[in-house]
């Protein structure tokens, strides 16, 4: 498979350094195995926290070219480490993707304040923390990719998620401040803006919930991972080094 | 070219290739002012990416915002911070 040269300058190095947040989540694996698969010159960290059983299968069937780290995402003692642990193994951080978050949904008469404060925490927190904690590195090597995972809801949300689309909005917003702070360091910053996507976020929906949302959609079906992959992996590539302060939504045709 | 001259012909290039500025390395006079109208015109965005390669080239580290604006006020003050290091 092709390379997706994600390097730029020193861009034939053996090594195309990538960290991957919510690591062992079905989305996180999904953009993991697609990098490892397209990308023979792809290390891809997967960040952790608690569980980690499937990014360590991912890991063991992988070898060398996957490796997990250890992330807990709203902290910014635990970015510095991580990112202090890459650098020293590969010397270079060319990809960033910001896609651990978790959604508590309440409607907000009844939210408790702990569903409001730590759904911000997890979704906005964790990616300014990210974004700088990676952005000197990228700096220095005049390279950089910096993908985030929104959500649709960031711009079509459903009642019962303030706390949540209030964060992915957030995301955006910071996305496309952010690429006009570091477009002329070579740094490009996009947001994605999945729809349902076929992860564990969607075990919770009974049959009847899931038909009724598949009507909803133009496409009739709900995503698959390696289709969010596939953005990401776009992003990532060198070749779409014009492509900055993007919110790209892949949602099957809803909004 | 001596030693003094020659680390400030080199802050200059490394201005012109790592801020990818539209002028060449021999127009920045010594003194020049970094920011402001009446001189280069650079903003914070290229502050803060001049910080990054001066440390990268010079290994000079700009730790405070203070002291950024201290050293970065012409290639002058550039050259003189990295010759206090060495």
């Amino acid at each position: 498979m092709a390379a997706c040269n994600a390097g730029g300058p020193g861009k034939d190095s053996a090594v195309r350094s990538i960290l991957i947040t919510g690591g062992n989540g079905g989305l996180g694996l999904g953009i993991g195995r697609y990098f490892l698969e397209k990308d023979a010159g792809a290390r891809v960290w997967l960040g952790v926290r608690s569980r980690r059983d499937a990014a360590e299968a991912l890991a063991a069937e992988s070898g060398e070219r996957c490796r997990l780290v250890e992330l807990e995402v709203t902290s910014r003692e635990a970015w510095e480490s991580a990112v202090a642990k890459i650098l020293e193994s590969d010397g270079r951080l060319d990809v960033l993707v910001n896609n651990a978050g978790m959604h508590r949904d309440a409607l907000l008469a009844t939210m408790e304040d702990e569903a409001w404060s730590s759904v911000i925490s997890s979704n906005l927190d964790s990616v300014f923390l990210g974004c700088r904690a990676v952005i000197r590195a990228m700096m220095g090597n005049r390279f950089g990719r910096i993908i985030n995972i929104a959500s649709l809801s960031a711009v079509l949300p459903p009642a019962g998620q303030t706390n949540y689309a209030a964060a992915k909005a957030g995301v955006v917003a910071l996305t496309q401040t952010l690429a006009k702070e570091v477009g002329r360091a070579g740094i490009t910053v996009n947001a994605l803006l999945p729809g349902y996507i076929e992860t564990e976020a969607l075990s919770h929906m009974d049959e009847e919930a899931a038909k009724r949302a598949r009507a909803g959609i133009p496409m009739r079906r709900f995503g698959r991972p390696e289709e969010v992959a596939a953005a990401v992996w776009f992003l990532a590539c060198q070749d779409a080094g014009y492509v900055t302060g993007s919110a790209i939504k892949i949602d099957g045709g809803i909004f | 070219m001596s030693d003094g001259a020659e680390l400030r012909q080199k802050i200059k290039e490394v201005m012109v290739e790592e801020l990818m500025l539209d002028f060449e390395a021999e127009e920045i006079g010594d003194e020049t002012p970094i920011f402001g109208a009446e001189g280069l015109g650079l903003d914070s965005v290229d502050a803060l990416q001049l910080v990054v390669a001066i440390e990268k080239h010079f290994g000079l580290k700009v730790g405070d915002a203070e002291k950024a604006k201290e050293i970065l006020q012409s290639v002058e003050t550039i050259a003189r911070a990295i010759e206090a290091e060495a």
